[in-house]
């Protein structure tokens, strides 16, 4: 046994994994603390960068919870996805700039996850040019979407609307989670600082309850730093 | 480079914070088990660097795997920093070395901050927090700090921490150090060498890279415990390579316009591209007298470079080359040449 | 035909015979005042503060001309209603500053290390433009401009146009600007380009992409015809550029392949044009190097036309980039305007097009080949415009994905634009094309660039001003 290890030790160690502790975590610290201490969320999408292997193969996670919950509220969402299949392929195609495009059910929400090169907003608005109507026939079945459509009469609404829906990608290490929050409050600094570093879950915790949905890192790539026309035209295919 | 009086004043500040004194042995990452391998270089490594040992022949090379602590205690089985020195032998009879430990980035900047850091993490009395302490850390939703290993009645844990709160560069660095954990096997860790080195491409473009190892076995760490397990990395190693050869990916990031080049606190994106250096695969272990040759008087320097790789400005890179052959004399540690004349 | 009497004369007019330009930097000391000011602007009252310059000059044509911009701050400053401030897009809102990743500001031109008034931007309201003869009619008209205390000077920023066109690294610059649907333009003559819709640059127009069209901040008084500017402090290292022309020149000469960038005995001819002595091939090559760069040659001629030489003979405006085009695919002005050239973004073709003002600010560089390299510079840049209804989808879009990154085309993805790309020698590479196919790649371009200030600003039409001088809130 380890030196002067006592019961109480022993119980307190194990305190975070019983039940009744994860209990009070979530309803009664969480929400204190997220009183106490109020936490922003934090923008949706890539971190801005002008770096080149940062602006390409870049994703969106759009989770767009649907007005109708139900199996005939998600049929459908099917339905708007399947019926413009052709619009859609065109449209990425013509776009020329999206590697990967799925669209997901999940819950009451239609996802759309893509991995892109570029910026975002270009992105978006071209997209809007060549499958607005798309846009307009999904969105339409999500929550507060009538705003936004037609798409292509509100192009800076829409592609904000769509912004404040990509996920917040959390980064690939702690820290710089960290410093997303302090770049939010405006805080450069580096050092002399008066930091506490064990607050971290805390942190996490908060911002978990800010930003619900979360993309986890910045993603794995198998060959980064590639656009979708260099891949095509290495591989031969025409771009 | 660093001038003499500061290479020494580095090597004697890691000495003067041990435990206790460790003779003539490495004052850090003094556990260690040598091991000859074989180094094959990819098809695509000769297109960007010309250094020997990528030029597809196979090279005979030198690795010697440690723990990081400082002391002549082993404990396999604590959370810490894991290292892996490869020296690639080159025809001429030269080296290029690399030298990397499992932690991604390095929590000091330069030789200055090094300093600071030693003065504020020294080892302190390291005791059991009270749980009373605990439980207002989790109501706090706080990480409480860890419980002492047995015996363990010293540590830098406390100084660390305070360093890393007042300086955001060493934040990353000190908190994955918490975090890393204890290895399955030596051959079951990522090893990082975290600096910026250049290396010149056959054309005669010079890129700024950094290197590191993956295992092809995948990582993996123990299932921590209370009371771990003081010895059996090198058991574990001896019977894995009895049984099959082991073997590593040597990775290489390239860096863009933007990334720091001379920082080793800051890694790199996963966002850069990345080349696939090659394959080391672990033969076969020393015995014996060989055994001391390679896992004890063999010494690597960081600055021992192949032609077609050079360091970067880093200052912790350039500090390293000076305290590392302090390190060697000071240990008897077997010079090695730099240049195929010796001179 | 579209009435150009609502419009601010900067909009469509480059003013090419006040080659005097000068920045009024300016902050609204008072709301009330600042009002009555901008009315009495326009109030066509020639004793009056400057009258601002429309699109239309009448008969008279103006000795000088004055034009205004106004930051988002600027509006706040005057009482626009929240509700009209929220029409405005993001990009303006935030301001040039907040948007620095995307525009590449950053090291040597990060906001941070602006000098003053950029290093204070939420105090930038109004930036007023003076155009004249000379420096006597510009003091003149400030002095007009500042009398009222309606506003308080944060700073200026003056430059002159060099006789020809000539901006600093030599080229010929004004060449190209976006012809517009149902707009007479006797400057300019046919490119070859569709004209450009409207709304390319006003608000309230149709644009280049088909059925989109940018919000109007309402009223429409406010937002109709008015129009976004990217206002741009760009300093240029003459003296970094003629060094790297210098050392790429030296690279080429020993390239097995330069007698495809430069044929046997073309020194002669290029050294001829740019009246070198004596002619050499070194000397050549700098001049082929600097028309890679650019697409055109210093003269002006364009690749895509005569890459073997410069020729006064071709036009300069009217061509179009196909497989077969000696421009390089980098070089700036195909980086700037693909035209009908293919490009990954097919919809992009033509939607990103800018309309451009600008002027050097410094003096003119003279090159000193005994090199007096111990010699301060004096700074030297362009004092640049970039205009557009949208900022975002225009000038931003092209700052971000074609200007740097090239994600335009796969050959150039990653890389940055030679001239004003924000590079760094020890990774940027610019590739010329070969007539047999290949390329030879220069390497080592450092920032030749860089930023020392720049506010977004709203143009508004005539109406608007009216509008905002007649706020009362
Ligand atoms: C200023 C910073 C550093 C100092 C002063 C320092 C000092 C030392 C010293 C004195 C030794 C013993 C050398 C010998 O006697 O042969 C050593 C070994 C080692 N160091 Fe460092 N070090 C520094 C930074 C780093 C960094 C950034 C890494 C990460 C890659 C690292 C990884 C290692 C490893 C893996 C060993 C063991 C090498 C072996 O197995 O022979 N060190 N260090
Ligand atoms: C100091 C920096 C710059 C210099 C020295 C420079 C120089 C030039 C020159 C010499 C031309 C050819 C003249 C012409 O076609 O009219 C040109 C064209 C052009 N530049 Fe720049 N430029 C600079 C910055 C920029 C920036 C920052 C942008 C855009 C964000 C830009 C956009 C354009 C466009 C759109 C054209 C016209 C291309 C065409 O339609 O063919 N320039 N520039």
């Amino acid at each position: 046994m380890p030196d002067n290890e006592g019961l109480m030790d022993r119980f307190v160690d194990r305190l975070p994994e019983t039940a009744f502790f994860k209990f009070v975590a979530a309803r009664i610290l969480t929400p204190l603390w997220a009183w106490w201490t109020p936490v922003k969320p934090l923008p949706g999408g890539p971190h801005p960068s002008f770096q080149h292997g940062d602006n390409v193969q870049c994703m969106m996670n759009l989770i767009m919870p649907l007005k109708d919950k139900s199996p005939v509220g998600r049929a459908h969402a099917a339905m708007a996805i399947s019926q413009h299949k052709d619009a859609i392929f065109a449209g990425l195609n013509n776009v020329g700039t999206v590697h990967f495009a799925r669209f997901v059910i999940v819950g009451d929400n239609i996802c759309m996850f893509s991995v892109y090169d570029g910026d975002f907003t270009n992105y978006i608005r071209d997209f809007i040019a060549t499958i607005g109507e798309v846009f307009d026939a999904v969105v339409g079945l999500v929550e507060g979407g009538e705003k936004v459509i037609p798409c292509d009469k509100n192009v800076e609404a829409f592609i904000q609307w769509v912004h404040e829906r990509d996920l917040y990608q959390v980064p690939d290490t702690p820290t710089d989670f960290l410093r997303d929050q302090e770049r939010l409050n405006g805080d450069k600094a580096v050092a002399p600082v008066n930091d506490d570093l064990t607050l971290l879950p805390r942190k996490m915790v908060l911002q978990l309850r800010a930003n619900a949905n979360v993309s986890l890192g910045s993603g794995y790539r198998a060959y980064p730093g590639y656009s979708v026309a260099q891949v095509r035209k290495q591989l031969g295919l025409g771009w | 480079m660093v001038d003499p009086p500061t290479a020494k004043r580095l090597v004697q500040v890691i000495h003067d914070n041990l435990p206790a004194p460790v003779g003539e042995r490495r004052p850090v990452h003094t556990i260690g088990i040598g091991v000859n391998g074989r180094f094959v270089a990819s098809e695509v490594a000769r297109s960007y660097c010309i250094a020997e040992h990528f030029d597809g022949e196979p090279v005979d090379v030198s690795i010697r795997f440690s723990n990081g602590l400082g002391g002549l205690e082993q404990h396999d089985g604590w959370s810490d920093v894991r290292g892996m020195a490869v020296r690639f032998h080159l025809k001429n009879g030269t080296g290029s070395d690399l030298i990397a430990t499992t932690l991604g980035e390095f929590f000091v900047r330069n030789v200055d901050d090094f300093f600071k850091f030693s003065d504020t993490a020294k080892r302190e009395p390291f005791r059991r927090r009270h749980w009373l302490l605990k439980i207002l850390d989790f109501l706090q939703l706080k990480i409480p700090q860890r419980n002492p290993y047995p015996g363990e009645t010293q540590a830098i844990d406390a100084g660390a921490l305070r360093y890393a709160n007042q300086h955001r560069f060493s934040q990353l660095g000190i908190f994955q150090v918490g975090l890393i954990g204890a290895p399955a096997s030596y051959a079951r860790a990522s090893y990082h060498a975290v600096h910026t080195f250049w290396v010149t491409a056959p054309d005669g473009v010079r890129r700024p890279v950094r290197f590191y190892w993956q295992p092809v076995a995948g990582v993996r760490n123990i299932k921590p415990t209370p009371e771990p397990c003081e010895k059996y990395l090198f058991d574990e190693l001896k019977k894995r390579l009895k049984r099959w050869p082991a073997r590593f990916m040597l990775m290489m990031t390239i860096g863009e316009e933007g990334d720091t080049l001379d920082d080793c606190t800051k890694p790199w994106p996963g966002t850069r591209l990345r080349i696939a250096m090659g394959t080391l695969t672990l033969t076969e272990i020393p015995e014996g007298e060989d055994q001391a040759t390679a896992g004890e008087r063999i010494s690597f320097n960081p600055c021992r470079l192949a032609p077609g790789i050079e360091p970067s400005n880093d200052p912790i890179l350039k500090a390293r080359l000076g305290a590392y052959e302090v390190s060697r004399e000071m240990r008897g540690g077997c010079p090695f040449k730099w240049r195929a004349d010796n001179a | 035909m579209f009435d150009l009497s609502d419009l601010q004369g900067n909009v469509l007019r480059g003013y090419k015979d006040k080659p005097y330009v000068r920045y009024l930097i300016l902050e609204i000391a008072d709301r009330v005042v600042a009002r009555r000011w901008l009315a009495a602007a326009i109030s066509g009252r020639d004793h009056d503060v400057p009258q601002i310059t429309s699109g239309d000059w009448g008969k008279a044509k103006p000795r000088t001309c004055f034009n205004i911009g106004l930051t988002y701050e600027g509006l706040r400053a005057l009482g626009t209603p929240g509700s009209s401030l929220a029409m405005f897009p993001n990009e303006f809102i935030e301001g040039i500053t907040a948007r620095a990743l995307k525009l590449g500001d950053v090291g040597a031109s990060a906001p941070d290390t602006w000098p003053s008034p950029f290093n204070e931007p939420k105090r930038i309201h109004l930036i007023a433009t003076i155009y004249a003869e000379n420096v006597a009619q510009l003091d003149q008209v400030q002095q007009r401009a500042l009398d009222r205390n309606a506003l308080t000077l944060l700073g200026m920023r003056e430059g002159n146009n060099f006789d020809g066109d000539f901006v600093h690294f030599g080229y010929r610059d004004n060449i190209m600007q976006p012809r517009f649907e149902g707009i007479h333009d006797p400057e300019r003559h046919a490119d070859g380009q569709p004209l450009a819709p409207l709304g390319t640059v006003l608000l309230g127009h149709p644009t280049n992409l088909e059925g989109l069209q940018w919000r109007v901040p309402q009223p429409t008084q406010l937002g109709h015809n008015g129009t976004f500017n990217a206002f741009r402090v760009l300093k240029q290292d003459v003296v970094g550029f003629e060094n790297y022309l210098d050392q790429a020149a030296s690279d080429l000469l020993t390239h097995p392949k330069v007698d495809e960038v430069l044929p046997p005995g073309g020194e002669l001819k290029v050294c001829e044009v740019f009246e070198i002595e004596p002619p050499s091939r070194h000397a050549a090559l700098r001049e082929v190097v600097a028309a890679y760069l650019c697409g055109r040659w210093r003269d002006g001629t364009p690749l895509a036309l005569s890459a073997d030489m410069p020729d006064a003979n071709v036009d300069r405006a009217k061509f179009d980039y196909d497989e077969s085009s000696r421009c390089p695919y980098g070089a700036h002005i195909r980086r700037c305007n693909p035209r009908g050239g293919h490009i990954v973004q097919r919809v992009a073709n033509n939607s990103r097009r800018l309309v451009r003002r600008g002027v050097p600010y410094g003096p003119a560089y003279k090159r000193d080949k005994s090199g007096d390299a111990g010699k301060t510079e004096p700074e030297r840049g362009l004092l640049g415009n970039f205009i557009g209804a949208s900022l975002g989808a225009q000038f931003e879009a092209m700052s971000c994905d074609w200007l740097n990154l090239g994600l335009q085309d796969p050959r150039i993805t990653g890389s940055n634009d030679p001239i004003t790309g924000t590079n760094d020698p020890a990774t940027s590479w610019f590739d010329l094309p070969l007539k047999s196919g290949g390329t030879i790649r220069l390497r080592g371009l450092p920032e030749f660039v860089s930023t020392r200030g720049g506010a977004y600003t709203f143009l508004p039409s005539l109406s608007a001003i009216r509008y905002l001088g007649s706020l009362t809130a």
